[in-house]
């Protein structure tokens, strides 16, 4: 793995095709897409999808007036253990989105989608990285 | 051409989510209220300085943006009522809407484009998404390469969504060159 293997990296992956393939938009809640490994986030009265292998790590965290705080850190280039061999190199000159945070008042359904991101995230990790070895 | 056309479930995007309402649009200009009264927003036929159509799931949306830097986004409009106002904003105005496109991809790098007070974040030319920058409470540089946004926190954040975007970072490589040496701009 120095970047010159045929590794199908998270680059590839897309969550959607078109507009019309997103989920209805219900509240202004994180959701999570597990048919197309897709998260979205309520940005400004929208849902905006991201593919789950572009998620490095995902946290949550309460304060003492019973507000939820969940993290999302997305994998940019030049950190180390991010998978992405030669596409930083297919991007260069991107600007990465790294990090969103967004308070909640359900800690419940922060629980769930901290819960949820993780295993949709190591599935899809452990289908690409077999892909990857079955490529080489 | 005097009373122009009225749309009933029209919601007004922004910092703390959705609002529904009903927008006019008229002679005159834009009017839009919120259902069950409060907010209201009116723009004036000489105020207007851009009009944009994104198709955004099941629907269209409206981008207003006005003289003073305003971006105002009503989300609601079947296929129809589009090709209706695109040629009434026409021959009313004298502006044609610009179309944009929504990125859907689900990737996490792009560009950012600076336009009056709004950050849009583009993948491959289409937009994923837009912030605006009045709501940024303040902006800090992590190390070299990190923008960090911390958005305004008040009561009444989030009245109208369960979860509200506090903070939001950006990665900039050092092979950028869009925003090189210029240390007040992400």
């Amino acid at each position: 793995g120095d970047g010159r293997t045929a590794v199908r990296s998270a680059g590839e992956l897309i969550a959607y095709k078109s507009v019309n393939e997103l989920p209805p938009p219900r509240d202004m809640m994180i959701q999570v897409d597990q048919k197309n490994e897709a998260i979205l986030l309520p940005i400004y009265g929208s849902m905006v999808p991201f593919h789950v292998a572009t998620v490095k790590t995902v946290s949550s965290q309460q304060d003492t007036n019973r507000n939820c705080y969940i993290r999302i850190i997305f994998n940019v280039p030049g950190t180390p253990f991010t998978p992405h061999g030669t596409n930083s190199l297919k991007n260069l000159g991107a600007i990465y989105l790294k990090e969103v945070s967004f308070r909640s008042k359900d800690p419940r359904h922060i629980s769930e989608v901290v819960q949820l991101i993780k295993t949709l995230r190591r599935n899809v990790m452990a289908r690409e990285s077999e892909r990857a070895e079955r490529a080489t | 051409m005097a009373d122009g056309h009225l749309f009933n479930s029209i919601s007004l995007g922004g910092r703390g989510g959705t609002n529904p309402g009903q927008l006019r649009v008229h002679s005159g200009g834009i009017a839009w209220k919120k259902q069950g009264g409060g907010k209201a927003v009116e723009v004036d036929k000489s105020d207007l300085v851009g009009l944009t159509w994104m198709k955004v799931p099941r629907s269209n949306q409206l981008g207003v943006r006005t003289r003073d830097g305003l971006n105002y986004k009503f989300t609601g409009f079947r296929d129809q009522d589009v090709s209706s106002l695109t040629t009434f904003f026409q021959t009313g105005c004298g502006i044609l809407p610009e179309e944009k496109q929504l990125s859907v991809s689900g990737k996490n790098w792009g560009e950012v484009d600076l336009n009056g007070n709004m950050l849009a974040f583009l993948v491959g030319s289409k937009q994923a998404f837009e912030i605006s920058l009045a709501d940024v409470a303040q902006t800090q540089l992590q190390g070299k390469n990190d923008v960090m946004l911390e958005f305004h926190v008040d009561d009444t954040t989030g009245a109208n969504e369960k979860d509200s975007l506090m903070e939001i970072s950006f990665h900039v490589p050092n092979s950028n060159t869009q925003f090189l040496g210029d240390e007040n701009r992400p």
